[in-house]
C-alpha cells in the first residue's frame, strides 16, 4: 500500500502534463475530424493535407503546453523545430521543391499518366509521375525524366485529344466499404449531372491500388463545357462525400 | 440450375439430370463446359474456377473437376441488370429500331448492371488472392465490364458470343465499350466478319476469330424404341415428315419464318410437321431473370399457328433432355436455323453430327462457312418464300441424294467446329496469352 502511495506521489507532479498530452491527442483528432467534414471545394488530397496540417499545429501547441507543465521552457521546442526545419530545407532544397511540385501537380496540373504532354523542349507520353520527376516516353521511345518543379514553373501543354474534357478525381475508400454498392450509388447520383457531362462518356470508376485497409480508385468524367470544370469538380466531390456517408452505413 | 431440394448440395455427384438439376441445353455453357472439362483432362489447365450468375444455385459447387461459384444479387438489382442486358442484346440484334437506347449507360438500371459486374469482379479478385490464377477468361457481352473492374496485371481474355456489328452500336456507347474492351489482352469473336467490324472500335488487345464448337461425344444415336416412344408422346406419326428447330422461345430465333414457310407448304406436303424445341433462356424464363419475352413469343407463335390453320402441324416441346433431343434429330428429315440474327448457330453442327441436312439463315454467323448446296442450304430471311423454296428442295429429294450430300459434307465441316479443333485453338491461345 505504501509503495503504491509512493508511486502515486511521484506521479502527481507529472499529472498535469499527462492530462494536457491526452487532451492534445483528443483535440488533434477532433480538429482533424472537423476539417475532414468541412464542405469540400478541392480534391481529396487537399482535404487530407488540411487534416494533417491541423494535427501538426495542434500537436506543436499541445507539445509546448506539456513542456510548460513539466517546467521546461517551450522555447527549446520551438528552437529545435526551427533548426530542424531550416536544416532540412537547405539540405533537401531541390528534392523538396520537386516533391512539393509533385504534390501541387497532383492537385492542379491538367495531366495524368497516359496523357501526352509537352514541357519546354520535351514531349511524350506520361508513363510515371513519382515524387521527384515525371517520366515521359518520347516518340522515338526515349525515356525523358522531367523534374516536377518544371511542371509548376513552366508552361505544360497537354496534347492528348479531348484532354480539356477529362476530369480525373482520385477516390480512396476504406477497405470495409462495399465497393459494388459504392459504385452503383455513385453512378446513380452522377447521372443527375448528365446535362453537364459529355453523353458519349459515362462516368468510369477504375481501381488503381488495393490494400486490406483501403482501395484507391479514379473516377473519370468528361465535361461538356470547359468553363464548368471547377463547378463540376466541387459538385462531384460533394456527391462523392454523400455517397461515402451513405455506404458507410452499409459496411460489408 | 439446381432444383429447390438440392440447393445446399456442393457436388452434382449422385444427383440426376432432369430431376435434381437441369443442364443448360444451349448457349455459352453448352460450349464452354466441355472445353474446360477437356482442357483439365489434357492438363492444359491444372485448375479451373467458373464464376456465374445463378441466384438459385448453392454458393459453390464441384462440377467435373472444376469449382463453380454462383453469384447472387438482390432481386431489385437483378431487374436493372436484366433490363440493361436485354437492351444491349436487343440493340446488337436490332430488335427494336425505334428505341436505340442511346442513353442506356446513364440510366438507373445501368448502376445495377454495374453492381452485378462489380460483385462478380470482386469475387474473382478474392478467388485470385487465394488461387493466384494465370488467366481470366470472361464470356459474353453482358460481362464485358468485368475485365476493367478486376484490373491488375494478369492476362485477360474476353469472348463475345453474340453477333458484332459496329454500325448498330450507338455513338453514346462506343467510348465505354472501348474502355472495357481495352482491358483485355485478347478479344475473341465467332466469325471473321465480326472481327472486321470490331476493328472499328480499335481495341488495344489482339482480335481473334475462333469458331464456336460442340463435343461430338455428347451426341449419340438413340435406339429406335426410345425414338418411337418420344414420337408417340409428341403426336408424331411414322409417316410424318419432320422439320426441326432447336432454339429458345425468342423472336430473334425466327420460328415465325418457319411457321410462315410451313403455311405455304402445308397443302402440298400434308405430312410435313414443324417441331419447335426449347423454352426461355435464363433471361427470358421465370426461373431466371424473369423477363417475360419467351412466354409472349410462344403465345404469338401459337396465334400464328391458329390463324394459318396449322393446328396439329406445329409441335411445341418446351425444354428437352439431351437424350430426347437426340431422338428428334434422329427422326427429323432436316433441321432449320431460321434466326433473324445469330452469333453463330451451333444447332447446324448438331444436325450434321446426327447426319441430318440443315437450312440456315444467311444472318447466322455459321453462314460464313456454309456453301449453299454443298454442305447446307442458305436462305435470306428478308426474301419472302425463300425458306419455303429451300425446304421444298429437301422435301422433293425423295431418293435422298441431296440430303445425303449435304449431311456428309456437313459432317466433314463439323470437324472444324468440334471440341477437338477448339481444344487446339483455345489451348494455343491460352498458352500464348499466359506465356507472352
Amino acid at each position: 500500500m505504501s509503495a503504491l502511495t509512493a508511486v502515486w506521489a511521484a506521479f502527481v507532479p507529472y499529472l498535469p502534463a499527462v492530462v494536457i498530452a491526452l487532451l492534445t491527442l483528443f483535440f488533434a483528432w477532433f480538429v482533424s475530424f472537423l476539417v475532414g467534414r468541412l464542405p469540400k471545394r478541392g480534391t481529396p488530397q487537399m482535404s487530407r493535407a488540411g487534416r494533417t496540417l491541423s494535427v501538426v499545429v495542434v500537436g506543436v501547441i499541445g507539445g509546448s503546453l506539456v513542456l510548460q507543465a513539466l517546467g521546461v521552457s517551450p522555447d527549446i521546442l520551438f528552437l529545435i523545430v526551427a533548426l530542424l526545419g531550416a536544416t532540412t530545407l537547405v539540405a533537401l532544397r531541390e528534392p523538396l521543391s520537386n516533391f512539393g511540385s509533385k504534390y501541387f501537380s497532383d492537385i492542379y496540373m491538367p495531366f495524368k499518366v497516359g496523357d501526352t504532354i509537352q514541357v519546354q523542349a520535351f514531349s511524350g507520353k506520361v508513363i510515371e509521375i513519382n515524387a521527384m520527376t515525371t517520366i515521359l516516353l518520347s516518340e522515338n521511345e526515349q525515356l525523358v525524366s522531367v523534374p516536377n518543379v518544371w511542371m509548376i514553373r513552366d508552361v505544360v501543354i497537354n496534347t492528348s485529344p479531348q484532354a480539356w474534357k477529362e476530369l480525373s478525381i482520385p477516390v480512396s475508400i476504406s477497405g470495409n466499404i462495399d465497393l459494388p454498392a459504392f459504385e452503383s450509388d455513385l453512378l446513380k447520383t452522377l447521372s443527375k449531372l448528365r446535362t453537364r457531362l459529355d453523353p458519349r462518356f459515362p462516368p468510369v470508376l477504375t481501381t488503381k491500388a488495393r490494400s486490406p485497409q483501403s482501395t484507391d480508385l479514379t473516377l473519370t468524367l468528361m465535361i461538356r463545357r470547359p468553363e464548368d470544370r471547377d463547378s463540376i469538380t466541387v459538385e462531384v466531390n460533394k456527391r462523392l462525400t454523400e455517397v461515402l456517408e451513405r455506404v458507410r452505413g452499409v459496411r460489408r | 440450375m439446381l432444383d429447390e431440394a438440392n440447393r445446399s448440395s456442393d457436388s452434382l455427384e449422385g444427383l440426376r439430370e432432369g430431376i435434381d438439376y437441369r443442364f443448360s441445353p444451349g448457349g455459352v455453357t453448352r460450349m464452354v463446359y466441355p472445353l474446360i472439362r477437356r482442357l483439365l483432362k489434357k492438363k492444359v489447365l491444372s485448375e479451373a474456377h467458373w464464376v456465374a450468375l445463378n441466384p438459385h444455385g448453392p454458393r459453390t459447387l464441384r462440377l467435373g473437376g472444376m469449382t463453380l461459384h454462383n453469384v447472387s444479387i438482390d432481386e431489385s438489382r437483378m431487374e436493372g441488370y436484366g433490363a440493361v442486358k436485354e437492351a444491349i442484346w436487343g440493340r446488337i440484334h436490332e430488335i427494336d429500331a425505334t428505341d436505340t437506347h442511346d442513353d442506356l449507360f446513364w440510366t438507373e438500371a445501368f448502376s445495377e448492371y454495374a453492381y452485378y459486374n462489380r460483385v462478380t469482379a470482386e469475387l474473382i479478385r478474392k478467388l485470385d488472392e487465394e488461387h493466384d490464377f494465370d488467366v481470366f477468361y470472361i464470356h459474353d457481352f453482358q460481362q464485358l465490364p468485368i475485365g476493367h473492374m478486376v484490373g491488375g496485371l494478369k492476362p485477360k481474355v474476353f469472348r463475345w458470343h453474340i453477333p458484332f456489328d459496329a454500325s448498330v452500336i450507338p455513338e453514346q456507347w462506343r467510348a465505354l465499350l472501348t474502355t472495357y474492351l481495352d482491358s483485355y489482352d485478347v478479344v475473341i469473336v465467332s466469325t471473321r466478319k465480326y472481327v472486321d467490324s470490331l476493328t472499328a472500335l480499335q481495341p488495344k488487345g489482339t482480335l481473334l476469330t475462333l469458331y464456336p464448337y460442340v463435343d461430338p461425344d455428347d451426341y449419340s444415336r438413340p435406339d429406335a424404341t426410345r425414338v418411337a416412344a418420344l414420337c408417340s408422346q409428341l403426336g408424331i406419326a411414322p409417316k410424318d415428315e419432320i422439320a426441326l428447330i432447336v432454339g429458345r422461345m425468342d423472336p430473334i430465333k425466327g420460328q415465325d419464318f418457319a411457321i410462315a414457310a410451313l403455311a405455304r407448304l402445308a397443302k402440298k406436303y400434308p405430312r410435313l410437321k414443324l417441331v419447335l424445341v426449347g423454352n426461355g433462356s435464363f433471361s427470358g424464363s421465370a426461373g431466371g431473370l424473369g423477363m417475360s419475352k419467351s412466354g409472349k413469343w410462344r403465345t404469338h407463335l401459337e396465334l400464328m399457328v391458329k390463324t394459318a390453320k396449322l393446328d396439329g402441324r406445329v409441335i411445341f416441346t418446351g425444354h428437352l433432355l439431351q437424350d430426347d433431343l437426340d431422338c428428334l434429330y434422329e427422326r427429323c428429315r432436316f433441321a432449320l436455323v431460321p434466326s433473324v440474327k445469330e452469333g453463330f448457330g451451333l444447332v447446324a453442327v448438331e444436325s450434321w453430327l446426327h447426319g441430318k441436312p440443315v437450312i440456315v439463315t444467311k444472318a447466322a454467323g455459321i453462314a460464313e462457312i456454309i456453301r449453299d448446296g454443298v454442305n447446307g442450304l442458305l436462305f435470306d430471311p428478308e426474301v419472302p418464300g425463300e425458306l419455303a423454296r429451300k425446304m421444298t428442295l429437301l422435301l422433293n429429294d425423295r431418293s435422298g441424294p441431296l440430303r445425303a450430300r449435304l449431311a456428309k459434307n456437313g459432317r466433314t465441316l463439323a470437324k472444324k467446329v468440334s471440341l477437338d479443333a477448339a481444344e487446339k485453338a483455345e489451348g494455343d491461345m491460352l498458352r500464348k496469352v499466359v506465356e507472352s
